[in-house]
């Protein structure tokens, strides 16, 4: 079948830019990119790159009356200039926990036994928002209230590293 | 035994913000015959439920436990050869968006001969007579000439029946419809619930209606299942569900019905939205949205009963209504305090099909 570029239907000119060129042996202006996320996850250790990644916990306050929701916010930034991986122990990629209590929950559920993996892109920060509603989850149905004091909210990505994990403080009243 | 049989079924998705729970311990059965409704708003976990029937959750979703039994053989335990077997053959699924469901570079009997041919064993011929037979079943006009279109040649009303047409190819003994009509018009979705009305009494196929429209439930169905938050909030015979509502989301659904001749000025609307599901509330997951909500609701889940008794309900093997309030435990102070009002009831023919109602709070 003959293609249409390959008919003389169509008016070339190399001058006017919105003509198709005369000349067709175009050489490729870009050579087809190396898939950079791969080849760092298998060329860099995994103990450097979490070692370039932070992670932050905040609070938009510090102290909150009984019974109100405490929002908080998590920030994961990747500081390096190249995509990263960070494999995880589970697909759950990082966790949080009120006073070593995964989710505010004192149930001991497993986490699934299979790895995961963490991707960034080149200095990319990822921020995700939770809610603790001041109860814990004590049974499969049943929540009680925390009573007032000092909490800490942790949270974690899901590594054996101590680097990747941070905590704020908040008073209940 | 039943035709199908769900049992505890919990499906996750691990995305990077979180697990979704998108669906918890859902349990129910489906009869070889029989329509079953499952209602709810969207993000409440209904497709998730019929695509972990067919076993097409795709990562990062994975089936944590549960069992899905079709004549008694758990599908999660098939190979996926096996699987291929039974998806489109005796288990067939009519997906919301027919457009997006057929594939717009093969023509529209193709699609429908490919899998006739796949699990009828028949040669081209007969795949295509088959094919052009089926296009005919489901109202397309001139079959034999439209056999060779294409998606894009058919309008979307006859882009629908052609995802029927393919479902129905292999005599399946189980069609899962997800929102079959949600894209049409109001006349063709009369004609679409119409043939599958036909088809299931022709075929004696079992049909498991998704829907967020509860009209298309009352005319359809003869049982329903309510999903709240991924999980099931009520299950009752259709008219115990219309007349006799159990669970407030489903008088919230019920009384937020445009109604002919309703004196209202607004339409009485469920406040708030669905929850995340990656971090649902605790306790009840309604309780935030829920008018009758107590202190209690916030910090105990309740458990789906039996609404006569309060015994823990079992969807497989009961037919009794069942809902998942505390109001059925006995742990509701104030109880729930919502009247039904049935207008037109034709008490001489005892039609309930014609009576027009509506829910309100007292």
């Amino acid at each position: 079948m003959r293609r249409i570029y390959e008919s003389n239907a169509l008016d070339r000119d190399d001058a006017d830019p919105f003509k198709p060129n005369a000349s067709r042996d175009t050489t490729p202006t870009a050579a087809r990119s190396i898939p950079a996320q791969k080849l760092s996850a298998a060329i860099i250790p995994q103990r450097l790159i979490r070692r370039g990644v932070t992670i932050e916990v905040s609070t938009p306050r510090s102290t909150y009356t009984k019974g109100q929701a405490v929002p908080f916010h998590v920030q994961i930034r990747n500081r390096l200039p190249i995509p990263i991986t960070i494999e995880t122990k589970h697909p759950v990629l990082w966790t949080w926990s009120v006073d070593g209590h995964r989710d505010a929950s004192r149930l001991d559920d497993p986490l699934p036994a299979r790895p995961g993996q963490f991707t960034f892109d080149r200095g990319e920060t990822k921020r995700f928002t939770r809610r603790w509603t001041q109860t814990f989850r004590v049974s499969s149905t049943t929540w009680e209230e925390a009573s007032p004091g000092i909490y800490t909210i942790r949270a974690a990505v899901a590594v054996d590293d101590a680097v990747l994990s941070d905590s704020v403080s908040v008073t209940i009243e | 035994m039943a035709l199908l049989e769900v049992e505890d079924l919990t499906v996750r998705f691990y995305t990077e913000d979180g697990v979704v729970k998108a669906t918890n311990n859902l349990s129910y059965r489906i009869e070889a015959g029989e329509h079953f409704g499952v209602v709810g708003e969207s993000g409440a976990g209904k497709s998730v439920s019929s695509l972990a029937i067919m076993r097409l959750i795709e990562d990062p979703g994975v089936i944590e436990s549960g069992e899905i039994r079709f004549k008694g053989q758990n599908l999660l335990e098939l190979s996926a050869e096996e699987m291929r077997t039974i998806r489109g053959n005796e288990i067939a699924m009519i997906f919301q968006d027919a457009e997006t469901a057929l594939n717009p570079a093969y023509t529209v009997g193709e699609q429908i001969a490919e899998a006739v041919r796949h699990h009828m064993d028949l040669d081209d011929a007969a795949a295509r007579d088959r094919a052009i037979e089926m296009l005919d079943s489901v109202g397309i006009p001139d079959a034999a000439e439209r056999y060779s279109d294409y998606p894009h040649q058919f309008s979307g009303g006859m882009q629908q029946r052609a995802v029927i047409a393919m479902a129905l190819s292999c005599d399946p003994d189980l069609i899962i419809a997800d929102e079959p009509t949600t894209a049409l018009d109001v006349t063709i979705e009369a004609q679409i619930l119409e043939l599958l009305e036909e088809v299931s009494e022709t075929f004696d196929t079992a049909i498991q209606l998704i829907t967020h429209d509860l009209g298309v439930v009352a005319e359809f169905c003869d049982r329903v299942m309510v999903m709240y938050a991924g999980h099931p909030v009520e299950i009752a015979a259709v008219d115990d569900l219309y007349y006799n509502p159990q669970h407030p989301y489903t008088v919230g659904l019920m009384s937020s019905i445009p109604r002919i001749g309703d004196t209202r000025d607004r339409l009485q609307t469920i406040p708030g939205r669905m929850p995340d599901l990656i971090e649902n509330p605790p306790g009840c997951n309604f309780h935030p949205r829920c008018p009758y909500a107590e202190d209690v609701c916030a910090r105990r889940e309740p458990p789906l009963v039996n609404v006569e008794t309060g015994d823990p309900a079992d969807p497989i093997n009961s037919d009794s209504q069942s809902a998942a309030c505390l109001e059925h435990t006995g742990d509701l102070l104030e109880g729930l305090d919502y009247q039904v009002t049935v207008r037109g009831t034709d008490e001489s023919t005892g039609d309930a099909a014609s009576t027009d109602g509506g829910v309100s709070d007292e």
